[in-house]
């Protein structure tokens, strides 16, 4: 029976640097295999949705514009993407990989929805959007 | 001394505003050792003055089954016991305010006025969490007064007086702590026991019964009585420093003997687990009464038979 | 004796009851009883000492056959007893109660009376236990033929056992823990009658975290449901997905290479050592010894970084895939997880040494809470609490499943059964922890990590059983063919230890009550998907005038 079993580390503890880190002025970066955001290539993608299917939250959509010319535009929810990365899995032509750079996710503005894709793809789909005023209050 | 005076005295400075301040500042520094022991960084400078200034600003909720006049009372009444036995400490290391020969007991009685208070204010919320921690507080008070008071007794028969700043003059030349270790130790467990400090913060165990006596309490009340809280604790340092860590003369020797017995409770305070009821007062009520009645005795015993 | 003649002797005790015996799987047995002898047939099994009570699922069979069905499972090592009873879906669904001859059966029955609507007869108290008060009379979210808009909530309807807001109720004050408190970390209600400081009764509502998790999984597909069930609890996720990959494996009748599963293990060694350095941390806050709490989890940082070098998250780690795992251990792992664990292991012996010695932690723990072996056996008690009785309650140990077979695992036991008991084994657990992590990456077997798996998995039930931090966790899975399954039945381990707080809290002081809580490690996540009330025989009215003079009498004696 001891007292004070642990006063070797309150003393060590009082001359050592704390555990705490002070963020925001120190950001420690996540190591290389972080799952962060979702990142697509449109140039290797066939449009095969394999993707899409087995995603537990919904949060990927593929919308094909011309599958012929492999004009696809990925629809993604950052808000309910949980960050399992089983679209990363399932993709047999890599298109799909997980950030490690990008992990602070706090936004002030509700805009969570990103659309991935060539640009010029992007442009013509969301201008197919736009004029719908319904539709804009998707995502 | 003249009305001026004393009216500057008592209410600015040292007691009154200077004593609130510093009561925070010590506070502050409790929380900042106790972070720093474990590994932590600890509040910034301003913090308890920040959650006072919080406090103050936010909705008080009075619960039905509550007396409104005692709800709003006590807390007053537990402040100004606080800040009038302030009064008779030295608190500065300058002269006390007032002193009369006996304003030892004066002081360590409005003291325990504030526990006393915080006990009724914990009966009157009849919340459940409430009533067990005021029952908890009330107990634990009647188990460190008689040996904390002892304790500051054994300085006070060898000083021949019961008169604060005449033991204060002659512990200036006697360091009482060399001639009775065994007092200091008990005076400095009475007060930590006093202050519900852990590991004798039982009456108000955040993880059994949320926080005590005061659960009910938010804004002014809370903020008053805890105002009151840093207060006892400043008069308590004040006084252990005095008797036993060779008087205080100064501005310097009281920020630097106080700030010692600061950081000896802080160490005890992490070093240790919380203390259920029973346990507090069954090892205290015992050990503690029994070692500083020895210590009593012998200190009559050496007064009567000179060696 | 071996698995094959432990079920021929589950099948020879239960001949006078049996209407159809199967053996769908090499380890389990399947007897057909009717609600009329379910007694008799779990009585020979209790007397017979043929293992212990693990779990009992209810499912609706369907509309087309008009049938519910109650499987009750026995354990005993590797082999699996079900008794299984039929009974139909429209008119009388009774069954008779079995909390009288094993009392951890009542969580159980109260939990399948309420999502599938079966009617236990004779039980002591028949109120929900997980779903909530205001959820409609006759509905059964389990049953096939459920739609949501059924479920809307009645008005003003509550448990009318709930004590108002007051001081004292009748005789009794009652002191309540939660749904909000600063002692629990996840939402539950506890209510404790104290008499001044001693507890005299003990009651509880749990529920408040409950997600429909299992009605959920029927309308997913089966690798959607993989991270649906990983999200069932925060710090034992891994073993869930462990439990369902490999049920979901053994369904589909596919071999995972044994690199996958060494490093299935490896995953699960380390999430074991976050779980006990969180509970200790828990466990010390809750004493009051917040030194002790800020350091085990400072160090647990350690681990959950190592976690997320190698899985890539610090929670929830989808490390499994359905055939295998996504992550791969290098070299460059290796050696990063080895220098955490040097560090960890110096760690964890220093919190041994202080658990064990400190005495000011000891006079919160030591004697608070003993459950004796015999207790153990009869409350039903599973994972670390019941192996500080000294029951070896262990599935790595009795049943050994994935990567056991090769790397086997010691248990650890005590004997005292306290809380200072329980402390001592999950920290002895994280060492031998340590141990077969180094085992493993040092022997590391070739291979590829996953292997393909088909998207329409074969009908067919299984029942998968892993050892989480918490003990043993027992999934029931049930396919009907389709890409979504049929019914996946979860039991925690939590929910078989909240006896043992109930139990021995009357008698206690209320301080250590939430230390009992925290000793039996409860995770609220995983169980909600439970109400006793035990009574001391002296109760009597007291004035806040008496119960003042009682504190003040208190300190004298």
């Amino acid at each position: 029976m001891k007292f004070g079993t642990m006063l070797k580390d309150i003393v060590e503890s009082f001359f050592k640097k704390t555990a705490t880190q002070m963020y925001p002025e120190e950001k420690i970066a996540p190591p290389e295999r972080y799952r962060g955001e979702l990142m697509y290539d449109p140039k290797a993608c066939t449009g095969c949705c394999l993707c899409t299917k087995d995603c537990p939250s919904k949060a990927i959509e593929l919308v094909i514009l011309d599958r012929a010319a492999k004009r696809f535009v990925l629809k993604y929810h950052r808000d309910r993407c949980v960050y399992c990365g089983q679209c990363v899995v399932n993709c047999k032509f890599k298109c799909m990989g997980m950030s490690n750079k990008d992990w602070e996710h706090a936004v002030l503005k509700k805009d969570f929805t990103v659309y991935f894709g060539k640009d010029e793809d992007v442009a013509q789909f969301l201008a197919s959007l736009a004029p719908t005023p319904a539709e804009s209050t998707n995502g | 001394m003249n009305t001026f005076t004393s009216f500057v005295s008592i209410l600015i400075f040292p007691a009154g505003l200077t004593l609130v301040f510093t009561g925070m500042f010590y506070e502050w520094i409790d929380r900042k050792l106790v972070a720093r022991f474990q590994n932590r960084v600890g509040p910034r400078w301003f913090q308890p003055f920040a959650d006072m200034v919080k406090l103050f600003a936010k909705e008080q909720i009075t619960p039905g089954l509550a007396n409104p006049f005692l709800f709003f009372g006590l807390p007053v009444v537990a402040i100004a016991g606080a800040l009038t036995s302030a009064l008779y400490v030295p608190l500065m290391g300058l002269n006390p305010v007032h002193s009369f020969p006996g304003d030892l007991i004066v002081a360590i009685y409005l003291l325990s006025l504030l526990t006393m208070c915080i006990g009724l204010a914990g009966w009157n919320t009849s919340g459940r969490f409430s009533l067990v921690g005021a029952t908890r507080a009330l107990t634990q008070m009647f188990a460190y007064e008689a040996p904390f008071l002892l304790a500051l007794l054994g300085p006070a028969l060898a000083a021949g007086s019961w008169q604060i700043s005449e033991v204060n003059r002659f512990a200036q030349t006697h360091w009482i702590i060399i001639t009775q270790p065994v007092g200091f130790i008990v005076a400095l467990i009475g007060l930590m026991g006093k202050l519900e400090l852990p590991p004798f913060d039982s009456p108000e165990a955040e993880t059994e019964i949320v926080a005590g006596a005061l659960t009910e309490y938010s804004g002014r009340g809370l903020a008053i009585f805890k105002i009151g809280k840093s207060i006892e604790l400043i008069v308590g340092i004040t006084l252990v420093s005095a008797f036993y860590l060779g008087g205080l003369n100064g501005v310097l020797p009281f920020l630097l003997k106080t700030i010692v017995v600061l950081l000896l409770m802080t160490v005890l305070q992490t070093l240790l687990t919380r203390l259920r009821i029973d346990q507090t007062v069954g090892l205290w009520w015992r050990f503690g009464t029994i070692l500083v009645l020895a210590q009593i005795m012998l200190i009559v015993f050496l007064r009567s038979y000179p060696l | 004796m071996n698995t094959k003649q432990n079920l021929e002797k589950a099948e020879w005790l239960l001949a006078n009851w049996n209407k159809e015996t199967t053996y769908p799987e090499a380890d389990r047995l399947d007897v057909l009883v009717t609600a009329e002898d379910l007694r008799s047939a779990v009585t020979t099994l209790h007397d017979a000492k043929w293992g212990y009570l693990s779990a009992i699922t209810g499912l609706d069979l369907g509309v087309e056959s008009g049938q519910l069905e109650a499987l009750y499972h026995f354990c005993n090592g590797p082999a699996i007893t079900t008794l299984k009873v039929h009974l139909p879906r429209v008119g009388d669904a009774s069954l008779p109660t079995i909390e009288d001859i094993i009392p951890s059966a009542t969580f159980f029955e109260r939990e399948m009376s309420e999502t599938v609507g079966f009617q236990i007869t004779g039980a002591k108290s028949m109120d929900r236990l997980f779903i909530s008060d205001d959820w409609p009379e006759g509905v059964y979210p389990l049953r096939a033929d459920f739609k949501i808009e059924q479920a809307a909530p009645v008005e003003g309807r509550y448990v009318d056992e709930i004590p108002e807001e007051g001081v004292v109720r009748g005789n009794t004050f009652v002191v309540p823990i939660g749904p909000q408190h600063p002692a629990l970390k996840e939402p539950g209600h506890f209510e404790f009658t104290v008499d001044g400081e001693v507890v005299t009764a003990a009651r509880m509502r749990l529920g408040y975290a409950h997600r429909g998790i299992e009605k959920a999984a029927e309308s997913r597909n089966w690798i959607q449901n993989l991270y649906l069930f990983e999200r069932v609890c925060g710090i034992c996720s891994h073993v869930h997905t462990m439990a369902y990959a490999a049920g979901v494996e053994k369904l589909a009748q596919v071999e995972v290479p044994m690199r996958a599963q060494a490093i299935r293990q490896i995953v699960a060694g380390l999430e074991r050592i976050h779980s006990h350095l969180l509970w200790l941390g828990v466990a010390a806050h809750e004493a009051g010894f917040d030194t002790l709490f800020m350091y085990s989890w400072r160090d647990r940082e350690t681990v959950m970084n190592l976690l997320e070098q190698i899985t890539g998250n610090r929670v929830n780690y989808s490390a499994n895939v359905l055939g295998g795992v996504k992550c791969d251990i290098g070299l460059e792992q290796a050696k990063v997880i080895k220098e955490g664990l040097d560090f960890l292991e110096v760690r964890i012996r220093h919190y041994l040494e202080v658990v064990t010695t400190d005495a000011m932690f000891l006079n919160r723990t030591r004697g608070v809470g003993t459950i004796t072996r015999v207790e153990a056996e009869r409350f039903g008690l599973l994972g670390p609490t019941a192996r500080a009785s000294g029951l070896v309650r262990d599935v790595r140990v009795e049943a050994p499943y994935g990567a056991y077979t090769r790397f086997p695992i010691s248990a650890v036991t005590a004997t005292n059964g306290d809380l200072e008991a329980r402390c001592e084994v999950r920290l002895n657990e994280l060492l031998v922890s340590c141990f077969a992590i180094r085992t493993l990456i040092d022997n590391l077997p070739e291979g590829p990590l996953t292997v393909k798996m088909p998207r329409k998995i074969p009908a067919g039930e299984t029942i998968s059983r892993v050892e989480a931090p918490r003990g043993e966790l027992f999934y029931y899975i049930k396919s009907g063919g389709g890409e979504n399954p049929l019914r996946i039945h979860v039991r925690t381990p939590s929910l078989c230890n909240w006896v043992s707080v109930l139990e021995k809290a009357v008698g206690r002081q209320l301080a250590d009550v939430p230390m009992l809580i925290a000793g039996m490690d409860p995770c609220f996540s995983c169980n909600d998907r439970v109400v006793t009330v035990k009574h001391s025989n002296d109760q009597k009215t007291w004035s806040w005038k008496q119960l003042r003079e009682y504190g003040i009498e208190y300190y004298k004696r």
